[in-house]
């Protein structure tokens, strides 16, 4: 085991915006953005009808249909729970999809590592694939 | 289901699955299906609420920089492709062998939680030359000792299938897998424990989504089922980290030991009697 002692090492590394800050923030962000959209549509719901049960369902599209269909009712100024409840699942959906994405930028146009750039950019292309699935 | 009963059983799966390190679908799909979800929808549920928990504690890992993410990222390859073949093996097979696999890996996460392994790590003597040319190093300041710890992870050609497999069975039933693939990094990889756990935290969400991508193409997610178990999940886990410290790792231990053992047992003999 090799063992170095500068516990300012980590600290110092810390100063500068790397690969660990974006992938560490995109996740951070993801999860309380999409538990922010839940709350809000259960509180939403509570408020309106007076329960918190939602009954519709994902049927018939792909993830990127699901996302861009409660997106397209969201801009028409549609704003219902359970639009907010749609957002949330698809926020939390996209969390790891744009970290992975954000990886493949970040080694191609900063590390400038091939290697790893083909790698994410093979994980990157069998999720989204698979969520075009239908 | 109704929102009480399905946040109440999920803030109890986060939190118990936070505090003993082994996520929370272990916990959550069994009882799930005691309160009478179809399993399938157990485990599609499931899976969407582990994206949660592992983005949730890998942000907080990656920033500390414990996290190795070329390690991460090679292996998410194999896994990734593994959660999509179990995912679609999930959907055609039938529901008493699932109860019984799942009962299964309770068992075997069982065993090993009872034969824990051993903190002290030793560095791998060599590092093989794929292991060197996917530059599979790193190094991490160690709090608890003051230092900072350089390491080198091996036999990655060995740690990639394997993972693969750890990929099937996460997407098959739902789960983190994370026990067994912080076993591959330990034994396999020859990384520190913490590199390990980590780092197979961040591996944890993508493999969820692709097996989440499956359930969902089946039609099988349904949000008003889905949003409250995310919630709860979230919640549970972030009670149980907290609690961590105030409770001793013994009491933690076998309190956890006492419920995988019985829900294992209990998810055999429904998957053999078909209840």
């Amino acid at each position: 085991m090799h063992v170095s002692t500068h516990p300012l090492e980590k600290a110092k590394s810390g100063h500068h915006f790397d690969m660990e800050s974006l992938v560490g923030y995109i996740l951070l962000t993801g999860v309380l953005l999409s538990v922010a959209f839940l709350a809000v549509a259960f509180v939403w719901r509570w408020a309106r009808v007076g329960n918190l049960r939602f009954e519709h369902s994902i049927v018939g599209m792909n993830f990127f249909e699901f996302i861009l269909s409660t997106l397209r009712q969201m801009a028409s100024q549609a704003f219902r729970p359970r639009l907010f409840l749609n957002m949330g699942i698809g926020v939390l959906m996209l969390t790891p999809f744009v970290r992975v994405l954000a990886s493949v930028f970040y080694f191609a146009f900063v590390e400038h590592n091939w290697k790893y750039t083909l790698f994410t950019g093979f994980v990157l292309s069998v999720l989204t694939y698979s969520l075009f699935l239908r | 289901m109704s929102f009480h009963v399905l946040f109440l059983v999920s803030i109890l799966a986060g939190f118990i699955g936070a505090m003993s390190g082994m996520g929370g679908g272990v916990i959550l799909i069994p009882v799930l299906t005691l309160f009478g979800m179809d399993i399938k929808y157990a485990i599609a549920v499931s899976i969407v609420s582990v994206i949660a928990t592992s983005s949730g504690s890998a942000s907080a890992y990656v920033r500390d920089r414990i996290t190795n993410l070329k390690v991460g990222m090679f292996l998410e390859m194999f896994t990734i492709v593994g959660a999509l073949a179990g995912a679609a093996i999930t959907l055609v097979s039938g529901r008493r062998i699932l109860f019984i696999l799942f009962g299964i890996v309770l068992l075997s996460s069982w065993f090993a939680l009872l034969r824990q392994r051993s903190e002290g790590w030793r560095q791998a003597s060599h590092q093989d030359i794929f292991s060197r040319w996917l530059e599979l190093k790193g190094s991490y300041y160690d709090r608890s000792v003051g230092q900072t710890i350089v390491y080198h992870g091996t036999r990655a050609y060995l740690g990639g299938p394997l993972m693969f497999g750890a990929g099937v069975i996460a997407g098959l039933l739902g789960i983190g897998a994370g026990a067994l693939k912080v076993l591959i990094h330990d034994l396999v990889m020859g990384l520190p424990p913490k590199v390990s756990t980590t780092t197979s935290n961040l591996i944890i969400g993508v493999t969820a989504l692709a097996g989440a991508s499956v359930y969902l193409a089946a039609g099988m997610i349904d949000p008003g089922l889905t949003a409250p178990v995310i919630l709860g999940v979230v919640f549970g886990a972030f009670m149980g980290t907290r609690l961590l410290v105030r409770l001793t790792n013994q009491a933690v231990r076998r309190i956890f030991l006492g419920v995988l053992l019985v829900l294992g047992v209990e998810m055999i003999l429904r998957g053999i009697w078909g209840v």
